[in-house]
């Protein structure tokens, strides 16, 4: 009896063994990191979302085809959050404990206000779009370019040197409307100051809930208070929507009409391209004709998705947030090796990358030890002909997140 | 007998250990137990939940950490952006000094989650795209996102009043 229990039990331990054998060779066979985007594939901001994280995933497959970061393959995780902040927290819970999670993108402000937390906690980093506050007080959470506040400043620039050159004498009056909600108004949280530095009269700012269909109202409102110029702000198409009713109102024959970097982009030139005529654009990424002429991008873009009919200049803006991840965990990789590799290694390797270069989709990585800013830069367009076509060179926004008291 | 003795030493007891670590009931155990209340209970589709949102209500949560409210999705039922076998987030709150936490389904959840609207561009709800979850009971967690600790409830949805 005793011996037969013996050899039972030798047999069930020679099993288990093997198991856990085979389980941690075939885990040693594929060496893998994972990037989290909280997105919107089918909220109200998937038109913008779903081309950029096409052009991140895209760019990943291209690196893991050719062996992956030095025989590290990335796994891209994609949750639909649909905009929801409730959603993203609670997708961030489900995969916060991925073993080398090592980046989350935050599609929104809001997604990344609540995650932040979380992010800290778990000493990770996650990318969010552009909130100031972001650089004001450095933490884990680093923005893909410019803040909103230092893109503002960049277009109030513009219009300031505009204005000088159609030979104008005092200063421009400047209307500002934008969704009211803190993505609107965080560019006024440092861009407010950098008017009064610049001696531009920046009129009361006019804010309207997202989902407006028209805005006539506040357009109406700027106009009538003396607006040269109107800055629309929203995620496109919204401010190719504000364009639109400026332009049925005849608004756009006397006022000039500016946008930050989430303005009219392929699909509100589609759309409404002789009311956007003569609006002007600052990004931080490529536009229009110029990202059409990149050839990296639009190599990818032909390799995994065909013509070149539903291109959209954000797929770049995706591939360069690639970028940035693959500079990064090379980084990282060489800090500490796959073994040891934390997120938290993958946090000091982006302030490590300074000076990436983003074959131009955008400026060089800003991103530093002082910097949570992705990029510097930025580039400004006007709609021409139907078409967005650069005006400027690259030059560096201001820093008008340093003028604000946070 | 003495091999029994040998297994129950080296295997069963370490096993039990191991297992008791790992355990989270367990551990949610060793605080004070969580509780969800969901306010009002029982509810059925309509605008007006927009306007006067379902509430959560909770307590036993480690103080100051953030808790997300979650529906767990029947199998076979679709969410649109939701995996299957994915529970859902519905709200999201942080708990006070004593381990209380209130909070309100936002509008952006309703819509998505039990309206499941689509979107226009403008970031304009389409109800035209609606597919309403339909009525039931429908089991709600509340998860401390430091402590782990879960309490559970329950949300019924029932159908809309027939008009007259």
């Amino acid at each position: 009896m005793r011996k037969k229990c013996l050899i039972f039990l030798s047999i069930v331990l020679t099993i288990c063994l093997g198991v856990i054998t085979f389980s941690a060779s075939s885990f040693a066979k594929e060496k893998s990191v994972s990037y989290l985007s909280l997105a919107d594939y089918t909220g109200p901001i998937a038109g913008l979302n779903v081309p950029a994280d096409m052009g991140l995933e895209d760019y990943i497959k291209e690196i893991n085809a050719k062996g992956g970061v030095d025989g590290v393959k990335i796994k891209f995780i994609g949750i639909d959050t649909r905009y929801d902040v409730a959603r993203a927290v609670s997708a961030y819970k489900r995969y916060r404990r991925t073993k080398r999670l090592l980046v989350a993108n935050s599609i929104s402000t809001g997604i990344g206000k609540a995650v932040a937390r979380l992010i800290e906690k778990d000493r990770r980093l996650q990318i969010v779009p552009g909130d100031g506050e972001f650089q004001a007080h450095l933490q884990r959470t680093f923005i893909w370019g410019p803040a909103y506040q230092d893109a503002f400043a960049a277009s109030l620039d513009w219009i300031m040197a505009d204005w000088k050159a159609k030979g104008k004498s005092g200063v421009p009056v400047v209307g500002f409307v934008n969704w009211d909600n803190p993505y609107g108004r965080e560019h006024l949280r440092g861009g407010k100051e950098y008017a009064e530095k610049l001696g531009i009269k920046l009129l009361p700012p006019e804010f309207f809930p997202p989902g407006t269909l028209k805005h006539d109202v506040y357009l109406t409102r700027l106009a009538k208070a003396g607006a040269n110029y109107i800055h629309a702000g929203g995620v496109d198409p919204t401010p190719t929507n504000v364009i639109r009713d400026a332009y049925a109102l005849g608004l756009t024959k006397k006022i000039q009409m500016t946008c930050g970097y989430w303005g009219p982009t392929a699909l509100g030139i589609g759309v409404h391209a002789k009311a956007l005529e003569g609006a002007v654009i600052t990004s931080f990424y490529q536009r229009g004709e110029d990202s059409k002429k990149n050839k990296i991008v639009t190599d990818l873009w032909k390799k995994y998705r065909g013509s070149m009919n539903k291109f959209n200049e954000v797929y770049g803006m995706g591939m360069s947030w690639g970028m940035t991840y693959v500079a990064g965990l090379k980084s990282a990789l060489k800090a500490v090796g796959y073994d040891k590799l934390k997120p938290d290694d993958m946090y000091n390797a982006y302030q490590n990358i300074t000076g990436l270069d983003k074959h131009g989709i955008q400026g060089v990585c800003a991103y530093s030890p002082t910097s949570r800013r992705g990029s510097l830069e930025v580039k400004t367009y006007r709609v021409k002909n139907g078409k967005i076509i650069p005006i400027t060179g690259w030059r560096n926004a201001p820093d008008a997140v340093s003028l604000h008291k946070f | 007998m003495k091999i029994i003795k040998i297994i129950f030493l080296f295997f069963i007891i370490p096993a039990m250990v191991l297992g008791a670590l790992a355990c989270q009931t367990l551990q949610s155990l060793t605080g004070p137990k969580a509780t969800l209340e969901i306010a009002p209970a029982e509810i059925f589709l309509s605008p007006a939940l927009i306007r006067k949102p379902v509430t959560f209500k909770g307590s036993g949560f480690q103080p100051k950490e953030m808790i997300t409210v979650e529906m767990v999705l029947p199998s076979g039922l679709k969410m649109k952006g939701v995996k299957e076998g994915e529970d859902v987030g519905i709200a999201v709150g942080t708990s006070d000094e004593n381990g209380n936490f209130t909070a309100a389904m936002q509008p952006t959840a309703t819509l998505n989650w039990f309206f499941q609207v689509g979107w226009l561009p403008v970031v304009k709800p389409n109800f035209k795209e609606a597919r309403p979850i339909p009525p039931g009971v429908y089991k709600i967690n509340a998860t401390g996102l430091d402590s782990d600790r879960v309490a559970t409830s329950t949300l019924k949805i029932i159908p809309p009043p027939k008009k007259k």
